[in-house]
């Protein structure tokens, strides 16, 4: 849709070039917004540091205390929280798009508690102790609750509804939860590494763990712009996209597997983060149209957004203590939710 | 039918039902209900000398009767003092746990519609946590009016949040989990933002365990749920109206909208009274009357069974929680959520199978 064959490029070039100006207009909007917040991440917390030290810090670098901190413990936290938050923006987008269902979402159905659960056991179980090893339990945990969900909500003629799908990520979620608990009370040690990893929270990482998601959060960026645009048929109904020349069965199967992977590599990093995954890609839907690989860039920019300034008010909100990200992206994520579910789309009747 | 029943002749009465007469007093009593009602107390007198034996010392049921019978006894301490406020808490809150559900779910018509999907029990949690942190009560008698509160406080959010052009089952159930969500983020924050001994006071209470709780907790249940039977009376002739079509209820003589409100309004009372006692114990409010409704089979959701059901999960729950991982305690909430979200999954399941097409 956005780059037009040749024959229809002369006809339509005048409007489309117009539309293309729009969309990367606001994806620059983006990118600035994703900006500033980075700013916000590094120049906000329990010491302030203007933003004009920030900018020589990342420029020159420096050994005074405001560059250290800075440096080695502001700077890992946004990377990853950048990571983070355009993984959801990512998996929430195409989970929406691949099911064909406005409220679909990493943290509604169930898909980050089962991936938290299965880093929680393999934690206690098998004592793995690194990032590179949690993101393989963690898809294992994710792909088991998509498969699950998916089968219970699907069963039957009427297709998948989002209520049935709410209500089987909800069931699965808190099985999942009260496994997670179960383990943790039964092992203190466990405990207290993921007493703060449970809600979704950013502090404490490091730069080596950012770049231990590098890897993953390629393929599955890779995995998710390979299907845009089978899902933009699939946008049109599942015939019309049969129609159009698209394997749909692949498209699903390739869309759920990079969704998945997103979720993991974020679950693993910072726990899992509620509803960013959901309020990201109807954003960006909103801003610049349906065409998924515009939507795309931008949940992933806004998703990067949302999670920063989350993290960056659960700074502030309680000093000295740290409010997890997770726990206010679910404050800020459930107006998006209520608006949605009052809209027509999600329930006609 | 049941109408016509009651001033038809003897013959005439419907099946399955008996007719209890004194004087001007009549009852029709639905014969299945009955019996499942005295097999639950039975099995629920049961589990209650089981979970008085369990624990760290077993004793023998024959000290547990001796005791309850009033004859001394060398374990007299251990059972007054500790296992028996214990179980005593879980009957109560199990009791009214399920007495909410049923009556939610008669109001909505749906399995789903318990109060913990639609975020009551949720809502007085983090209202009374966030005022346990930042030390607002003081007394614990001030924690189930608080939990009253912020249950009924978040059924009416999600009420008015859910209308628009009338109620919708679906709608009032999505806004509902998304309402969960978000408090119980808030009760997080609430944690974090508290003092290190606030926080772990309101953890405790949190964590759904029934360690520890005792009289203390049974005895503002025990008030609400006697308060309540007056109202159960009415609500168990007014679920009879509900449980049929609206025109045909209507056409009874029944005001719709009134006995809906009053019933969801008990349901949340209770539910919300129950969490302020024992945390959140989840899913027993989904469970307990739908297990009572398959065993009585009758056309509306029994609430004596359903409440003694509930009082039956809870307590053999607590007794699996002490006992799985002995020595460490599991909170009760990890283990009825084992039970009851499978449940649910398998109650979408068939939803589905079940529709004709």
């Amino acid at each position: 849709m956005t780059s037009p064959q040749p024959p229809a490029l002369e006809r339509a070039a005048r409007p489309v070039s117009r539309a293309g100006a729009r969309r990367a207009g606001w994806l620059i909007g983006g990118a600035a917004l994703l900006l500033l917040a980075v700013l916000l991440s590094l120049a906000v917390g329990s010491r302030a540091i203007s933003p004009l030290t920030v900018v020589d810090t990342l420029l020159h670098g420096g050994h005074s205390d405001d560059a250290v901190v800075v440096r080695t413990l502001r700077m890992p936290r946004t990377v990853v929280g950048l990571a983070v938050g355009a993984a959801l923006g990512l998996a929430g987008t195409v989970m929406q798009g691949v099911t064909r269902n406005p409220l679909a979402d990493p943290g509604i159905l169930g898909v980050s508690q089962g991936a938290a659960m299965a880093v929680v056991v393999a934690i206690s179980v098998f004592g793995v102790s690194s990032l590179e090893q949690y993101v393989w339990f963690a898809f294992a945990g994710a792909v088991l609750a998509v498969v699950i969900v998916y089968a219970i909500a699907g069963r039957g003629r009427s297709g998948v509804s989002p209520v049935k799908l709410a209500l089987a990520g909800a069931a699965f979620s808190a099985l999942m939860a009260s496994v997670t608990s179960a383990v943790l009370t039964t092992n203190a040690a466990t405990l207290d590494q993921f007493r703060f990893w449970q809600v979704g929270a950013l502090g404490g990482r490091s730069l080596e763990m950012a770049a231990q998601m590098l890897p993953f959060l390629a393929a599955g960026a890779l995995l998710v712009f390979g299907v845009a645009r089978g899902m933009d048929a699939l946008a049109l109904g599942e015939d019309t996209a049969h129609g159009l020349g698209q394997r749909v069965a692949l498209i699903r199967v390739l869309g759920a597997l990079g969704a998945t992977l997103l979720t993991a590599v974020a679950v693993s990093a910072a726990g899992p983060v509620a509803f960013a995954g959901l309020a990201a890609p109807h954003l960006a839907r909103l801003l610049v149209g349906a065409g998924h690989r515009w939507v795309l860039c931008l949940s992933a920019l806004l998703g990067s957004s949302l999670v920063l300034v989350a993290d960056v008010m659960g700074r502030v909100i309680f000093p000295p203590e740290e409010v997890p990200a997770g726990a206010m992206t679910a404050l800020i994520g459930v107006p998006a939710l209520i608006l949605l579910v009052r809209s027509r789309r999600v329930v006609a009747g | 039918m049941t109408h016509t029943a009651v001033k038809a002749p003897d013959g005439l009465r419907p099946p399955g039902r008996a007719l209890v007469r004194r004087g001007t007093l009549s009852v029709l009593l639905h014969r299945r209900s009955a019996l499942v009602a005295a097999a639950l107390t039975l099995v629920l007198a049961v589990a209650v000398v089981a979970a008085i034996c369990v624990g760290e010392r077993t004793l023998s049921p024959v000290e547990v009767l001796k005791v309850a019978f009033g004859h001394p006894s060398p374990d007299r301490l251990t059972i007054e003092l500790l296992r028996l406020p214990r179980a005593a808490v879980g009957v109560v809150v199990g009791f009214a746990f399920g007495v909410a559900g049923a009556l939610i779910q008669t109001v909505g018509r749906n399995p789903l519609a318990s109060p913990d999907v639609i975020g009551v029990s949720q809502g007085a949690a983090a209202l009374t946590v966030g005022l346990l942190v930042f030390g607002a009560i003081s007394s614990p008698f001030a924690i189930p009016l608080v939990s009253v509160t912020g249950g009924m406080l978040t059924a009416a959010f999600v009420y008015v949040v859910a209308w628009r052009r009338g109620l919708h089952a679906q709608r009032f159930v999505l806004i509902g989990i998304g309402i969960s969500i978000a408090l119980g983020s808030l009760t997080h924050l609430f944690l974090i933002g508290a003092d290190i001994f606030q926080a772990l006071h309101a953890k405790v209470w949190l964590t759904g365990s029934l360690k520890g709780r005792g009289w203390d907790e049974v005895k503002p249940v025990l008030v609400v749920l006697l308060a309540a039977v007056p109202c159960l009376l009415w609500a168990s002739r007014a679920q009879r109206g509900l449980s049929l079509d609206d025109s045909t209820a209507v056409a009874l003589g029944n005001r719709l909208d009134r006995q809906r409100l009053g019933l969801a309004a008990l349901g949340v009372v209770l539910a919300s009274v129950a969490t302020g006692a024992a945390g959140s114990v989840n899913f027993v409010a989904l469970v307990a009357p739908q297990v009572a409704a398959r065993l009585t089979r009758d056309a509306h959701i029994p609430l004596l069974s359903a409440g003694l059901a509930g009082a039956v999960i809870v307590v053999v729950a607590d007794i699996v929680a002490r006992v799985a991982l002995a020595p460490i305690q599991l909170p009760v909430g990890v283990i009825t959520a084992m039970i009851g979200a499978p449940y649910l999954m398998w109650l979408l399941i068939r939803a589905r199978a079940e529709r004709p097409s």
